[in-house]
């Protein structure tokens, strides 16, 4: 009773602590902003002016408000899935810039704007792709907490809606300007981001006039794309002089308003960028290696054009499937767009996400195929055929819940399709200003968006399960091979299933060049019929024979990543070790490594464990060779000396433990990889929210499926690999990055920049470093504490909670609301006052 | 096919004469006054006027001579020890030079770089002369052993008159299409030619400059001789030779041109390096990085192992971007007994010394060397098996040309066909990076050119493979080769340092300079035009420079240059930031408020609006009131606008609102420029 009251009292404390707010917000948003970068041009002093290389930052944050000096993201250093973290706040449920549904090679490309513009114009895309799944599984975005004429959205990845006008005024105001400055400006070549950024700058600064706007953003990719090409300080350093200039135009704006000491300005980056001046990054070409015979032979699919620069096709903007057609294929030649066999994504580049066909459809093809031969000798057929239907019956159950399952879910989705088709309808058709002025009419369009979206998930999933009722429907005693239609039976641009780590240490890449042979029982050879694949080897293996930068390791890859189905595990971990997820991690024969992860009284807890060999049999049943600590295992914790395990605790005591990812964070965040252990977890493992949590109570069935479908289909993008590149280098064919990359769970990629400062009102502390690390999690329960719109830390305001937020699993930058008596700087034990410059 | 009416014989030779002639002086000028020094002849003896080469590391080292007593020449010497034979003497070598006006004082603010010199860059020899007006001779002729001493060796670029490059360009398609074009197509062809030779010439000797002095800095940084503002102007004037109308680029974007240019170089150094290292990978090809002194890979060597070569005997080979011909079944490099490197690699491929344990001993035969620094592609510049592979891409673009233009008669503004037909062709080879009507590979060929002269480390016998291959890749017959080159260059800088200490040389020449410098300030714009037009008339012949005795001149162009500094400085200051005190010392502002006033009459519009700007944009009470000061003083009618809109400013404290008024009262009082509206706005508000 004591203990809940003098808790009630705690929390009221912190309301209190919260509500001193700021009344408006404005962010910055900077990809790819690394806060080393800044914190070092910002210390350099310019010879000719004496100030900072970077004097509005300097002036603004440095000097005027407070910076994080260890802000992370949160999983991996990429874009789509880290500003789906920042924006929500919520665990991720967007893992790629890129994801395919296995299904039915449905991509979602979140980071491509021309698609999403010219939808846009078609009247049938209102919201780029990552809002419109967010809305699909329930996590409204920090902007959502605004109403439509009290925010300002820029340009950017999670983008509602788009303002065509931006674009015609930015040409405008681009070509009214002195016939000499624009002789001089086309001689030096006028960029079209330029055009979009400063215009939406200047409307930035218009709206900043209106007392209503209480929320403003400004995204801009600039740096991002600067360091990617460029490793020089030079350029990197103009990309940010750049920013820098505008940060100063911005809080001058800000300070000409009435509002200004209510509102706070907020700089914001979703990941660092892994770029060294010396080196050049070296790219490493997955997709030519899957589409070679030792890689499998696959008929490889990806979102990007290979070597785009220089394809002719390459200036088509809309980027539809790109199939990457090989000579190599096994038993597929000449179907690469029918029968692809593998997925890529590859943006980022550190990392990159690789799916392939269910190995046993595979089989089951080139059984097929095999099968409606002419020449087949006798006793081959009847093998053949044997292990065709043993490999479906082995199937068969899994397969007929899916199709059980997702006819359900189709139901479900039909019925929502016919409420929302009339939804759609009873629209109006011509809208008012002011229709348009509070955003109905783009809510409308919005609604008809999602009938778009869901009737083309109904048909596509619709065929998929027509494929598979056919398989299932194969009748031994009926079976006639020279009738079978295999384009009726094999789900056409389908992956189907994920493969199992069995599957991918022996991964059916075709049927062996000798042909299909017996076993002397008469029974298929499995072993001598097919040509099998073992990823990990394949890919732990890769070496480059140029190896001509000092720092750069011959082999391309890292790590392999992949999440263990737990009921494979059964039996591996003692009591003590059951784990609720399991993420295996693979950097070759003896280097291994598991990351096991359970819920214990409502916290995240994770563990490193050190295996060898790890195999899963043909039953399923996962084995693996316990390990000492030793050098050389994945993340390379053991032998990083800026481990900073809690004083006192010997380093194997320590890493052998099972602790929270807040003490995960604390204890590796200054490693080589940071906090890859949490970031791994947040990539690889399933985040149940309310939109796809079909096991909640009082569902109705329609509701339970939708839900159920909801999650199934987050469940089909998920990688069947997810590869991390070793340092300095990347998967990127689409060119090449020799600037620099991120994506990976190295600190300097995930190392990120989080700086606030604001007028007197939002009490914003003046000249604070904060050195607690803090992780992407954490920027949208701040934000929400500093405009006083949450409770406890965690739980948004009722409003915002009929609006669809939900607590926050991240916690609050706390320094931030810290009382002191004195004025600039803040400081306390953890944090270190920033010296007078 | 476009018919030229004829013309009258008599008329006919005239204007060929009169072409003729202009040729002739598009060709790098001789010197107007020529002395000889008779010390400076000979090698030997030009060497003992030639300074010794400081100790230190860097392959560079800046010399400065007076010149006269109010100018300086400052000179980029290198070590071009790749160059150095066994026994050789010292082979530190000239290599840019650079007039700076100081006007005789220490303060940088009145400083003028003039003339930049590459010194290698010559008067041809009547041969090369000759040869380089032949249609469709894309070779060397030959060297010229001997530079002239007479007077000043020809510069490649005049900075503080950047426009004349657009002239004399447009001037001589002018001639071209007017004069030339009518005599037929081996007149055409010739004179176009010759025009193309003397462009390539002239902008290689840039493009090789340009690499000095970035190089220079690179590895001077803070104590160059140049001030960053005069670097920034150095490099960029000569980046923008290469642009159409560069020339006509205002100052105040020659720091942008500077940074897009050089990001957009490292970023094509970046991808092709890139794109070389994964095509070798992919082919079973060894990649080599070259590096330049200050450390930057400009260069790449690709390689084949004598061991690979019997393993992989016919394997497929792709040669796109490498465009090369397959190795793997080449019956020359089988029996190969052309330059070879014996190296010893590791387990992970690097290489390490011999006797290393468990090194791997490998025998590498050169396939090619690719230049870097080239848009989009790695440009093929040697390819070790077959000499004319490399001249053939450099050629095709130049013969595409030349047939198109002088035996076709095609042009791509007077033929909508061949218009659309070349649009797509070169659309298709630059978008796939056909290495095939690329752009020159001039650059690349200037910086291998400056690589094997500045590099040591490379080993002699590949150097002088490499030296081999490209000479012979050259188009141009004005070309010289690297040795020829070295002693060309010390024989003119000996004659530069001559001519700077005759009173009759550069000093002369920059007198003549200044006089002209001082035409803006005595001639209205109406009166401008007519003399660039009468300049143009003549030919160059004609050029209006005003008549003032020495040390007027000096003063007149102090107070100018300074005012333009600061106004520069203040326009810059304005443009920049939103609040000045933030980004700038306040000092700096107030001190070029201060002279901008002081010099009141001759301030302009452009100064006005900076005072004005900076007055919004500055909370510093001292630089606001000088603003104002500054906006009383110089005399328009802006000036007087912007002053009555800070007047008129609500937020304007009580104070400067009364020195405002006591401004614009004085303004009206004096009779200051002042607009109709504007005074009359100024009388209703403040009284007379």
């Amino acid at each position: 009773m004591l203990a809940g009251l003098l808790l009630g009292l705690f929390f009221s404390l912190h309301v209190t602590a919260f509500a001193t707010s700021a009344k408006r917000l404005v962010i910055v948003k900077v990809d790819g902003l690394p806060f080393d970068t800044v914190d070092r041009f910002v210390r350099l002093r310019d010879p000719r002016t004496g100030k900072s290389l970077l004097p509005w930052l300097d002036h603004v944050f440095y000097q005027g408000g407070t910076r994080l000096a260890n802000f992370y993201v949160r999983g991996m250093s990429l874009s789509g899935p880290s500003w789906s973290l920042l924006d929500t706040g919520q665990h991720l449920q967007i893992k790629g810039n890129v994801e395919f549904d296995r299904y039915t090679l449905h991509p979602y490309d979140y980071l491509n704007f021309i698609p999403f513009w010219v939808a846009n114009v078609g009247g049938v895309r209102v919201d780029m792709p990552g809002p419109e799944l967010l809305d699909e599984v329930g996590i409204p975005l920090l902007a959502d907490a605004y109403p439509y004429d009290e925010r300002f959205l820029s340009f950017q990845l999670y983008q509602r809606g788009t303002r065509w006008t931006t674009l015609q005024r930015g040409l405008q105001n681009k070509f009214e300007r002195a016939p000499g400055e624009l002789f001089d400006e086309w001689q030096l070549g006028i960029g079209g981001r330029n055009i979009l950024n400063t215009q939406q700058e200047r409307e930035l600064e218009d709206k900043l006039q209106d007392p209503k706007v209480r929320y403003l953003d400004f995204y801009t990719g600039d740096f991002d794309h600067a360091a990617h090409h460029n490793r020089d300080a030079v350029t990197q350093l103009a990309a940010l002089r750049e920013l820098d200039a505008l940060v100063g135009r911005v809080w001058t704006a800000i300070q000409r308003t009435p509002t200004a000491s209510d509102t706070a300005l907020v700089v914001v980056s979703d990941h660092g960028t892994n770029t060294d001046e010396r080196i050049y990054s070296q790219g490493y070409n997955l997709v030519k290696l899957l589409a070679s015979a030792v890689g499998g032979g696959h008929h490889v699919v990806t979102k990007r054009r290979l070597l785009n620069a220089y394809a002719l096709k390459g200036i088509y903007p809309l980027i539809p499937l790109i199939y990457t057609t090989t000579d190599d294929s096994f038993y597929l030649k000449g179907q690469s767009t029918t029968y692809p066999t593998a997925l890529v994504d590859f943006d980022g580049n550190e990392r990159a996400s690789i799916q392939l066909r269910d190995s046993d459809l595979n089989l089951i093809h080139i059984l097929l195929q095999q099968l409606k031969r002419n020449d087949l000798p006798a006793p081959l057929r009847s093998a053949a055929t044997d292990a065709l239907f043993d490999t479906i019956n082995r199937r068969r159950a899994g397969w007929q819940q899916t199709v059980s399952e997702m006819k359900d879910e189709l139901g479900a989705l039909h019925h929502l399709i016919e409420r929302q088709r009339a939804v759609v309808e009873a629209q109006p058709k011509k809208w008012t200003k002011e229709d348009s002025d509070t955003g109905r009419d783009r809510e409308a369009r919005r609604q008809f968006a999602r009938l778009d979206s869901w009737s083309s998930d109904e048909r596509e999933y619709t065929v998929y399960l027509q494929s598979l009722a056919g398989l299932l429907a194969l009748d031994r005693s009926r079976f006639n091979p020279s009738e079978v239609n295999i384009e009726a039976l094999i789900p056409k641009g389908a992956m189907g299933d994920h493969n199992s780590i069995y599957a991918l240490q022996n991964y059916v890449a075709g049927p062996a060049p000798t042909g299909l042979a017996l076993k002397p029982d008469g029974s298929l050879d499995f072993e001598r019929s097919f040509v099998r694949v073992n990823y990990f080897s394949l890919l732990g293996d890769i070496s480059v024979r140029n190896n001509v930068q000092p720092g750069v390791e011959a082999h391309p890859v890292d790590f392999v990543a992949v999440r263990l189905p737990i009921e494979a595990t059964g039996g591996a971990f003692g009591k003590d070790e059951i784990p609720d997820e399991v993420i295996w991690l693979y950097g070759g024969r003896d280097r291994q490594a598991l990351i096991l992860a359970r819920e214990e009284g409502g916290r995240l807890m994770l563990r490193y464990l050190p295996i060898a060999n790890l195999a899963q049999d043909a039953r399923g049943r996962v084995s693996f060779n316990r390990a000492a600590w030793h050098a050389g295992l994945p993340l390379k914790l053991w032998e990083d000396a800026s481990l900073n395990t809690p004083s006192g605790e010997a380093r194997e005591g320590w890493l052998g433990g099972w602790h929270t990812d807040l003490e995960w964070l604390r204890a590796t965040h200054l490693t080589k990889y940071s906090n890859a252990v949490v970031g791994l977890h947040e990539q690889l493992a399933r985040h149940i929210v309310e939109g796809t949590d079909a096991d909640a109570p009082r569902l109705s069935d329609d509701e339970r499926c939708m839900r159920r479908f909801r999650a199934r289909q987050r469940v089909l993008v998920e990688s069947d690999l997810l590869l991390l590149a070793n340092d300095h280098w990347n998967f990127d064919v689409r060119g090449s990055n020799p600037g620099g990359n991120h994506g990976s769970f190295f600190r300097i990629s995930t190392h990120s920049t989080l700086m606030l400062a604001g007028g007197e009102h939002t009490r914003i502390p003046r000249g604070l470093v904060v050195e607690e690390p803090y992780d992407s999690l954490s920027l949208m329960p701040t934000l929400l504490a500093l405009t006083g719109q949450i409770e406890d830390g965690t739980r948004p305001v009722p409003v915002l909670w009929r609006q669809g937020f939900r607590s926050f699993p991240g916690r609050v930058v706390r320094e931030l609301f810290e009382e002191t008596d004195t004025t600039a700087p803040v400081a306390d034990t953890i944090n270190r006052p920033e010296a007078k410059p | 096919m476009k018919v030229v009416p004829p013309k009258l014989p008599v008329k006919k030779s005239l204007t060929l004469l009169l072409a003729l002639f202009i040729l002739a002086g598009l060709a790098p000028r001789r010197p107007v006054l020529a002395q000889i020094a008779s010390v400076l002849t000979a090698d030997d003896k030009s060497d003992d006027t030639l300074p010794r080469k400081t100790q230190g590391a860097s392959p560079f080292r800046i010399e400065t001579l007076p010149v006269g007593r109010d100018a300086q020449l400052l000179t980029v010497f290198g070590n071009l020890d790749g160059l150095k034979s066994e026994g050789a003497p010292d082979r530190e070598v000239p290599l840019v030079s650079i007039l700076r006006d100081t006007l005789g004082d220490e303060n940088p603010e009145n400083d003028r770089l003039r003339y930049v010199w590459m010194l290698t860059y010559t008067r041809p020899t009547a041969l090369q002369r000759f040869a380089s007006a032949v249609p469709f001779l894309y070779g060397r002729v030959g060297d010229k052993k001997r530079a002239s001493v007479k007077g000043v060796p020809p510069p490649v670029l005049d900075l503080a008159d950047p426009k004349r490059d657009v002239w004399q360009r447009f001037m001589w398609l002018a001639l071209q299409n007017v004069v030339f074009n009518p005599y037929g197509t081996a007149v055409k062809a010739s004179a176009g030619a010759l025009r193309h030779n003397n462009e390539r010439y002239r902008q290689a000797h840039i493009l090789r400059a340009l690499a000095i002095l970035s190089l220079y800095e690179a590895e001077t940084g803070a104590e160059s001789a140049f001030t960053p503002a005069e670097s920034a102007e150095i490099q960029a004037r000569l980046m923008l030779t290469s642009k159409t109308f560069g020339g006509l680029i205002d100052d105040s974007y020659l720091d942008e041109v500077l940074r897009r240019q050089t990001t957009e170089q490292l970023d094509a150094r970046g991808h092709n390096w890139e794109l070389l290292r994964q095509r070798a990978e992919t082919e079973g090809l060894y990649f080599e990085p070259l590096e330049m002194p200050g450390g930057s890979v400009t260069h790449a060597l690709v390689w084949v192992t004598r061991e690979d070569l019997q393993k992989h005997n016919g394997r497929k080979f792709g040669s796109r971007f490498l465009n090369i011909a397959s190795p793997w079944d080449d019956s020359r490099l089988a029996r190969w007994d052309g330059y070879t490197e014996t190296r010893y690699l590791d387990a992970s491929g690097r290489t390490v010394a011999e006797g290393t344990e468990g090194a791997r001993k490998v025998e590498l035969i050169p396939l090619a060397l690719y230049g870097l620094d080239f848009p989009k592609i790695p440009t093929l510049l040697v390819d070790f098996r077959d000499h004319l592979n490399p001249k053939k891409r450099e050629m095709s673009h130049r013969v595409i040309e030349d047939v198109a233009r002088n035996v076709l008669s095609l042009s791509r503004y007077g033929d909508i066909h061949y218009f659309l037909g070349r649009t797509v062709f070169d659309f298709v080879t630059s978008r796939r990076g056909i290495d095939v009507n690329q752009p020159t590979r001039l650059r690349a060929y200037s910086q291998l050119k400056l690589l094997l002269s500045l590099d040591a480390t490379l080993d002699r016998g590949l150097r002088d493979e490499i030296g081999k291959h490209i000479e012979s890749v050259s188009l141009n017959p004005l070309e010289n080769d690297l040795e020829a080159e070295a002693s060309l260059a010390r024989q003119q800088y000996a004659a530069l340092v001559a001519a700077s200490k005759k009173s009759d040389g550069l000093s002369l020449k920059l007198d003549r300079d200044r006089r002209e410098e001082m035409v803006p300030l005595e001639h209205g714009s109406t009166g401008r035009v007519l003399l660039r037009f009468a300049n143009v008339l003549s030919f160059g012949v004609y050029k209006h420079r005003e008549t003032a005795a020495p040390e007027t001149v000096r003063q007149t162009l102090d107070a100018e240059r300074r005012l333009a500094y600061h106004k520069r400085f203040l326009q810059e200051v304005a443009k920049s930031t939103p609040v000045v005190e933030v980004v700038w010392n306040v000092e700096d502002v107030r001190r070029s408020l201060r002279y901008v006033a002081e010099a009141g009459e001759r301030g302009d519009a452009g100064a006005a609006r900076a005072a004005a700007k900076i007055f919004a944009q500055t909370k510093d009470a001292e630089t606001r009131r000088l603003c104002l000061d500054c906006l009383y003083r110089i005399n328009n009618e802006a000036a007087k606008s912007a002053l009555l809109r800070v007047y008129q400013s609500p937020e304007l404290g009580p104070e400067l609102r009364r020195l405002t008024a006591e401004y614009l009262r004085n303004a009206l009082r004096e009779e200051q420029r002042i607009a109709p509206e504007d005074a009359k706005a100024i009388i209703a508000a403040i009284g007379q």
